[in-house]
């Protein structure tokens, strides 16, 4: 796919300043993150690097480390079809068992920010009062048994493979916290369409308690309409349980208010009640890395990968006689 | 991020002529969604930050329920039509008859009974039933085409005969 330059685009500030992208889909990620690294013609752009590969690029001769402070964000999807996860002590006891920094430490590597509830802590919409759920086993293993667990009931926790470094984190993290038993299954990625369609349709009961999600939004202002919507509305994709009738209003009031501040309200408002009831284990808001060769001026985006603003200096190979 | 890069001038107003060639991998799902956004025009487009900005729509304002765009005067496609409040009005109209032309939701929609006016080159209303919070935000999904691409390709309309979500 090789786009051209329009040089008569009317926002010639912003650009564009290249004369041609070209996206190579001829060239997985892993070969890709090589190119960017070790060699320079092949490859100067490479989104979606792994928090794991970071040190490889910031390690590299050829490429900078690129970070930008993404509308993602990460979470455990609770299925409230049922007992217990039905119980708000539950839900609870489940965001106290987890270390979000120690999260955001060991599995992202610090590529990622603690969050309290769904909305971006860096998003108009996060609520400024709300801080993320301590880390307090012991709070947690109180509420687990004034709710009433099962003493041999085990945590049925589901992931798919894209965020399966934090399903196991969230594993250990259930059963040393509460001292519960969790069967952790990764959804095997040719099932994945199946079980998305089984999730969104909500014909059959989903099987699981815990379902570790990543979800985006494409912009940052209102992320309730994405990312609060598809989880807990009763339109969303995603939504595991009964309709809740606060957000419900919550909701229908924000579809029709035109004014950016009663809007903002709104939301922040919506960010609390989904935390008051632990509606998702709230995890953290993943930074989006690019790798980029060290000669490509590389302009970020919270919400999209947009070239405009990219530029070449003279040293690029596309300058010196190779492009 | 790299040192200072730098661009050839260009013969006028000071405006940079663009230069190079840059190799990408995008590993991303939505890949083909960026793509669109590097290329179509649209109401708004977000900012690095992400928050929402005009793009061809310079300005916009409510009256009761209805949305009032300024179109940006000497937007032009890449055939050289002029982009004007009749390519908005197209655009719209194209994609409203189906019921899930976005993939990534139908939460992108506008409401059915919405229509567009055009009382001139450069103003659109967007008369709702009622008022719509996220129709900003819906105008980031809002993709505006040409006239030969609504004749010719129409999101694979006159390949598929449907804009129900298989783009």
């Amino acid at each position: 796919m090789v786009l051209e330059a329009n040089p008569d685009h009317w926002n010639k500030e912003r650009g564009p300043r290249l004369e041609k992208v070209v996206f190579r889909n001829d060239v997985g990620p892993a070969e890709a993150l090589g190119l960017v690294c070790d060699a320079e013609g092949e490859v100067d752009i490479v989104t979606e690097v792994s928090p794991a590969d970071a040190g490889r690029v910031r390690d590299s001769d050829h490429a900078n480390l690129v970070t930008i402070d993404a509308m993602r964000v990460v979470s455990g999807l609770i299925n409230r079809n049922s007992a217990p996860l039905d119980d708000v002590r539950v839900r609870k006891a489940l965001n106290l068992a987890v270390d979000r920094d120690r999260l955001v430490r060991e599995v992202f590597f610090g590529y990622a920010h603690p969050v309290a509830a769904m909305a971006p802590p860096y998003s108009w919409e996060s609520p400024d009062d709300l801080e993320p759920y301590p880390h307090d086993p012991e709070e947690g293993k109180r509420l687990l048994a004034e709710a009433g667990w099962p003493p041999d009931r085990a945590l049925r926790l589901a992931t798919t493979g894209d965020v399966e470094a934090v399903a196991r984190y969230l594993a250990e993290s259930f059963g040393e916290s509460l001292g519960i038993g969790v069967d952790l299954v990764t959804i095997p990625d040719e099932n994945l369409v199946a079980a998305q369609r089984a999730l969104v349709e909500k014909k059959l009961p989903v099987p699981f308690d815990v379902l570790v999600h990543a979800w985006f939004d494409l912009a940052a202002g209102y992320p309730p309409a994405v990312i609060h919507r598809e989880y807990f509305h009763s339109g969303g994709a995603f939504r595991a349980g009964p309709v809740l009738p606060e957000f419900e209003d919550l909701m229908g009031r924000s579809v029709v208010e035109t004014d950016p501040e009663k809007l903002g309200d709104l939301g922040k408002e919506l960010d609390r009640l989904v935390y008051d009831e632990a509606l998702n284990v709230f995890l953290c808001c993943p930074q989006a890395l690019v790798a980029v060769n060290k000669h490509v001026d590389f302009t970020g985006h919270a919400a999209t990968l947009e070239l405009a603003e990219t530029e070449v200096d003279e040293g690029h190979w596309s300058r010196r006689g190779g492009g | 991020m790299t040192g200072q890069a730098t661009r050839q001038p260009a013969a006028e107003g000071g405006v940079r002529a663009p230069v190079g060639t840059v190799h990408v991998v995008d590993p991303h799902p939505l890949n083909w969604l960026f793509i669109t956004w590097n290329t179509m025009e649209e109401p708004v487009r977000t900012d690095e930050r992400g928050n929402i900005v005009g793009a061809c729509m310079e300005d916009s304002g409510w009256e009761g329920s209805t949305l009032i765009v300024k179109v940006r005067e000497g937007v032009r496609f890449q055939d050289g039509e002029p982009l004007t409040s009749h390519s908005i009005k197209r655009s719209f109209d194209e994609v409203q008859k189906w019921k899930a032309p976005h993939p990534p939701g139908t939460y992108l929609n506008f409401h059915p009974d919405t229509r567009v006016e055009c009382p001139d080159d450069h103003t659109a209303r967007f008369v709702f039933p009622e008022p719509d919070g996220l129709a900003l935000a819906k105008f980031r999904g809002f993709h505006i085409a040409s006239t030969r691409f609504w004749e010719e390709e129409g999101f694979g309309y006159r390949k598929y005969g449907t804009g129900e979500g298989h783009w």
